[in-house]
């Protein structure tokens, strides 16, 4: 077999060439590929630029050869082959690197500011040019977790949990850079690792060691009725009760999220998934793994559940799925536990990965064996990882340094 | 008898004569004898010869004459006048005596000459008397197979050999005759009844003890080797050391019951000296083989190997190393993880304790301690956040301040709520409470102890505290301290060996006590021995009970794993033997049916340890993985294993200064 029969076809108008096929070279590359369209869309126009393309052979991304990967998918090559092909994923472009004093537990961004939670109990707030802005101080443990609640023009609330028990509501005036506590959310028994903000951005909930998910509100509470001699006994602001506690996970709670403003989302260590009301605060769903759960994400867009476990996989779930655990994919290329992922919240099949073996990588789930790049550039364990709506990736890991990528992939393609 | 005459010296015709010779010879021979001679009488000038014949001389005894001549004469009698004595005067002057003889025929006596004396000794010997006769003459065959041109005998042949012979044919017609008239029959027939029978015709040849079956064979001889050759390969032939050696063993504990030796050819090869004795002792094996039948089963030996499951069925079990806690710079003596298993304590030699966040290897917590840490204990009621570490002398009791507030709180102030009883109790163990940073650090009381502290065990509510002093032949090797009251007891008032760990057992109020080769289980309300585990090996380092209470293992220093079930026997259950070096931790996991051992060859084989409801159901063990990781160091690999208590994860603490988390 030394020529086979292809014809080529893209959704980018930009790109579209004759619906004719060509037969091709069996051994040919992507760049022989590339090369090949390149040739076809300067034949009909002059003025066409150089452009890397990426193809995809029934929905999976071509790695190697076409013979290799046409015989490895199974897939005949006595007809015509259909290759879909894409402008190729440029690479995340690394932007800055910013320092701690500590490992860096969790991190969250939004288009204007970073906030990070520290292994020396403070969380920091930093510009996206990498400039520190404040230092959220006042848990006495460990912050593991973080979270912006809203911002209203130049003051913002945000959440930090704690390694001791607490979820602390905080004020953050941008102007004159001034943060007050406003709630001390106490109630948890173990330390509380992981937090949600809910999309009405009103309640949030957390999740913690000692198995129960806890559903606050983010609302602000009038404080004037307040005596003022118990304001100044807490110092934190006023305690904060759960408005609701979820309890049905037989081991520790390692991530939680809101799918919408109604289902909670929460893995667990007891090696499963489940899906909650947060309406009546009853279980819906239960997915069921083989290994300890690290961390969840959910798209929107594509409506799966991707998760990283205590193995090297990244699992993608299909959480409408009621006959229990339903694996969709695995994505393999990690070599330690993986703990953290991220979807994309601009692309429908893109998400990343952190994991202990010092990698963040960025994949496509129509390449499952292989990620579309390995951002290496942690010297220590990847602890956490964002991916902001413009397009910035997040990283922050036990070598104290927080790394930014500007990813553009995602705008080129959705204006595509 | 007629013998042949010799030639004759004298012209008269020779004559065959017979007489009876009676000779006495002088060599004192005295024989009697009947020849028949032709003798030639030379010393007669006249021949009177006696015609009478061969008759009985008596006849003519009353005669005066004896005879007659040829001219029919008498021939009378000779005068024989001679007595006795002039016999015997004749016998002695006469030297002719003895070849004199008395011719009966003729009545005179003869002088033998030389040549007859000759034949007459010739004649005794049974010789032939004539000396040039040639008795040996080679022999003419005359009637050979040889055909010759010429026959010897020229006579035709004879008629009858060529007729019917007419005797033949009426004996033949008589036979026939006979037999028409049935007078006898012929060819009798032969007797059908057989002469000997089969002894075992009517045997069932399915029979389980059947002839063929029963058949014991002779004990094989073993086949010679190269060393029986006449020529072996030189490295079969001994050395002169060898041989020495050989020559003063004993001959039954020789290995070889020969010298091998070597010969140019197999000619030069001597006889074998031994062979009658050899045969002998072969003869013996066959007579004394024992003549038993030995039943032997025919077993594939396949079926013997126990159909243990694969490992791959038997999972969750830890694969792979996947966490790493680096910090300690030297070796970490002891592990141990927090009930809720969110935190991990380990106890170096380079006096610290360390507290660790199990899923991101953070070091928490350091707290320097006063010497090397031999021994870690998180309590493991989870409602008490204590740790015992036990450095030297010392045992500290340590609030690590780590998971639930609330708790820690709680334990802070259960022991600071003990009050001094009113009348104090002298007691062996020193019960402090520090202060300053040592407070701050979370040290809560210190335990000082009259020796050196090996091994710290909690029991499972937390109250009690063992503390193992080793220390062979004192009195005060075990010691259980009462927390809360802050008592301590020495439950033992005479140890046997020396103690080298103990624990608490889970569920039950038994107290297992390990010294080098037993454990024992005592009763610690009846205040009894219950049980004596003999381990079977030289120096137990470990032990461990599974949660279920019902089984013990026990690593030794000699590399091996004794699996008890105290329902069982008080023997093991099961040997391990995988490790290659002493072991020196063993651990069950709470929920998950495995078990670790850590060892010095710096593996942790982790084993499917499968304890049944039903009694009659033997624990099933499968080794399922062996772990490697830890550096060897000093010699030393694995020193501690610990699981952790919800997941199919195990800890290992190593001499390379690491902990090891494999999941």
């Amino acid at each position: 077999m030394s020529q086979l029969q292809a014809r080529f076809f893209t959704d980018n108008k930009k790109y579209v060439i004759d619906d004719v096929p060509f037969s091709i070279p069996a051994v040919s590359e992507i760049t022989d590929l590339s090369n090949v369209i390149n040739k076809l869309l300067e034949g009909k126009n002059g003025d066409h630029k150089h452009v890397e393309f990426d193809f995809l052979v029934q929905g999976q991304f071509l790695r190697s050869s076409l013979a290799t990967h046409l015989e490895t998918e199974n897939i005949s090559t006595e007809e015509v082959v259909e290759i879909e092909y894409v402008e190729k994923y440029t690479a995340p472009q690394p932007e800055e690197c910013i320092m701690h004093d500590d490992w860096i537990s969790s991190v969250e961004a939004d288009s204007e500011w970073i906030l990070t939670g520290s292994y020396d109990k403070t969380a920091r707030i930093w510009s996206l040019e990498g400039k520190a802005v404040a230092t959220v101080a006042g848990h006495t443990d460990v912050v593991k977790g973080v979270a912006w609640v809203k911002r209203d023009g130049l003051s913002s609330l945000l959440l930090t949990a704690s390694l001791d028990q607490t979820v602390l509501l905080w004020e953050w005036s941008s102007e004159r850079n001034k943060l007050r506590a406003r709630h001390c959310c106490r109630g948890h028994a173990g330390s509380v690792d992981t937090i949600s903000v809910d999309p009405t951005r009103s309640k949030f909930c957390s999740g913690s060691w000692d198995k129960m998910l806890k559903i606050w509100s983010a609302e602000m509470s009038e404080e004037s009725n307040r005596p003022r001699k118990k304001q100044k006994t807490e110092q934190l602001g006023p305690t904060r009760t759960p408005l609701m506690t979820l309890s049905g996970h037989t081991e520790a709670v390692s991530s939680v999220l809101w799918m919408d403003t109604e289902e909670l989302c929460s893995a667990s260590w007891d090696h499963t998934i489940r899906l909650w009301d947060a309406e009546t605060g009853s279980q819906k769903n239960m997915l069921t793994g083989s290994k300890v759960f690290n961390c969840i994400s959910y798209s929107p867009l594509c409506h799966r559940l991707a998760t990283g476990s205590t193995d090297r996989h990244v699992r993608l779930w299909d959480p409408r799925s009621k006959d229990g655990s339903l694996v969709l994919l695995s994505l393999t290329s990690h070599t330690g536990w993986v703990t953290a992922v991220r979807w994309s919240p601009s692309h429908e099949q893109q998400l990343i990965s952190g994991s202990l073996d010092n990698l963040v990588k960025l994949w496509d789930t129509r390449s499952c064996k292989a990620p579309l790049y390995d951002l290496a550039a942690h010297e220590d364990k990847v602890l956490c990882a964002d991916w902001t709506d413009c397009g910035l990736i997040l990283s922050g890991g036990a070598d104290n340094k927080l790394y930014t990528y500007r990813y553009s992939a995602c705008l080129s393609d959705a204006g595509a | 008898s007629v013998g042949r005459g010799g030639a004759c010296t004298t012209s008269a015709p020779s004559l065959h004569i017979t007489f009876s010779l009676s000779l006495s010879l002088s060599l004192s021979l005295s024989l009697s004898l009947s020849l028949s001679l032709s003798l030639s009488l030379a010393f007669c000038s006249q021949d009177i010869r006696n015609t009478v014949g061969n008759i009985p001389m008596e006849w003519y005894k009353d005669y005066p004459h004896i005879g007659y001549d040829l001219d029919g004469k008498k021939i009378f009698k000779p005068i024989r006048n001679k007595d006795e004595l002039d016999e015997f005067l004749d016998k002695m002057e006469n030297p002719d005596y003895w070849r004199t003889i008395h011719d009966k025929m003729t009545g005179t006596d003869v002088c033998l000459s030389d040549e007859q004396v000759d034949l007459v000794h010739r004649l005794q010997q049974g010789k032939f008397g004539d000396v040039n006769f040639n008795e040996y003459e080679p022999a003419i065959d005359f009637f050979s197979n040889e055909v010759m041109i010429h026959p010897v005998t020229n006579r035709p042949a004879d008629k009858r050999s060529f007729i019917p012979s007419l005797i033949e044919k009426e004996k033949v017609g008589k036979l026939v005759h006979a037999i028409k008239m049935g007078w006898i029959k012929p060819r009798r027939p032969k007797e059908t009844a057989p002469q000997y029978y089969d002894l075992w015709a009517k045997e069932d040849p399915n029979a389980i003890l059947g002839r063929h079956k029963m058949h014991i064979p002779a004990p094989k001889m073993r086949l010679p080797g190269h060393e029986e050759s006449y020529n072996p390969p030189p490295e079969y032939l001994l050395t002169d050391e060898e041989r020495q050696v050989w020559e003063q063993q004993d001959p039954d504990e020789r290995k070889l019951s020969f010298l091998p030796q070597k010969y140019l050819s197999l000619r030069a090869v001597p006889a074998f000296s031994r062979f009658i004795q050899e045969r002998f002792e072969r003869c013996l094996d066959l007579y004394l083989c024992p003549r038993q039948r030995k039943m032997r089963v025919n077993v594939n030996p396949e079926d013997l190997i126990p159909k243990l499951p694969r490992p791959r069925d038997l999972q969750p079990f830890p694969t792979l190393q996947s966490l790493v806690y680096h910090g300690h710079s030297s070796l970490i003596r002891s592990i141990s993880i927090s009930p809720s298993g969110q935190w991990l304590v380990s106890g170096s030699d380079d006096c610290t304790v360390r507290f660790w966040e199990v899923c991101t290897t953070r070091c928490l917590k350091t707290m320097e301690v006063g010497g090397p840490v031999k021994s870690v204990a998180w309590n493991p009621a989870p409602s008490i956040s204590l740790v015992a570490v036990s450095y030297g002398e010392n045992v500290i009791l340590v609030n690590p301040g780590l998971g639930d507030r609330l708790i820690c709180s709680a334990t802070d102030q259960l022991i600071s709520s003990y009050e001094e009883p009113e009348e104090v109790k002298d007691q062996q163990v020193q019960w402090a409470v520090p202060e300053g940073k040592a407070q701050e650090q979370g040290q809560r009381l210190i335990l000082t102890h009259p020796k050196a502290v090996k091994q710290v065990s909690w029991h499972g509510r937390g109250d009690y505290l063992a503390c193992v002093m080793p220390d062979d032949g004192s009195s005060l090797q075990v010691v259980i301290h009462q927390v809360s009251r802050r008592r301590t007891q020495n439950p033992f008032h005479r140890n046997k060996g020396a103690v080298q760990c103990v624990s608490f057992h889970p569920s039950r109020p038994y107290f297992l006590v390990a010294t080098q080769r037993y454990v024992r289980v005592y009763n610690l309300i009846k205040q009894e021995l219950t049980k004596k585990l003999m381990a079977n090996c030289k120096w137990i380092s470990s032990m461990a009970v599974h949660p279920g209470g019902d089984n013990v293992i026990c690593g030794s220093y000699d590399c091996r794993l004794a699996w008890f079930d105290l329902d069982l026997s008080t023997k093991p259950y099961k040997v391990l033997r995988h490790h290659k070096k002493a072991l020196r931790g063993v651990a069950y996991h709470k929920h998950y049916p495995l078990f670790a051992s850590g060892s010095d060859d710096g593996t942790v084989i982790v084993c499917h340890g499968m304890v049944y409801n039903d009694l009659l159901q033997n624990p099933l063990i499968v080794p399922v993985k062996v772990l490697k990781g830890h550096i060897i160091t000093h010699d030393l690999g694995v020193l501690d294993v610990a699981f952790h208590p919800t997941q199919p994860w195990v800890f290992s603490s190593g001499a390379d200064g690491t902990v090891r988390l494999f999941t």
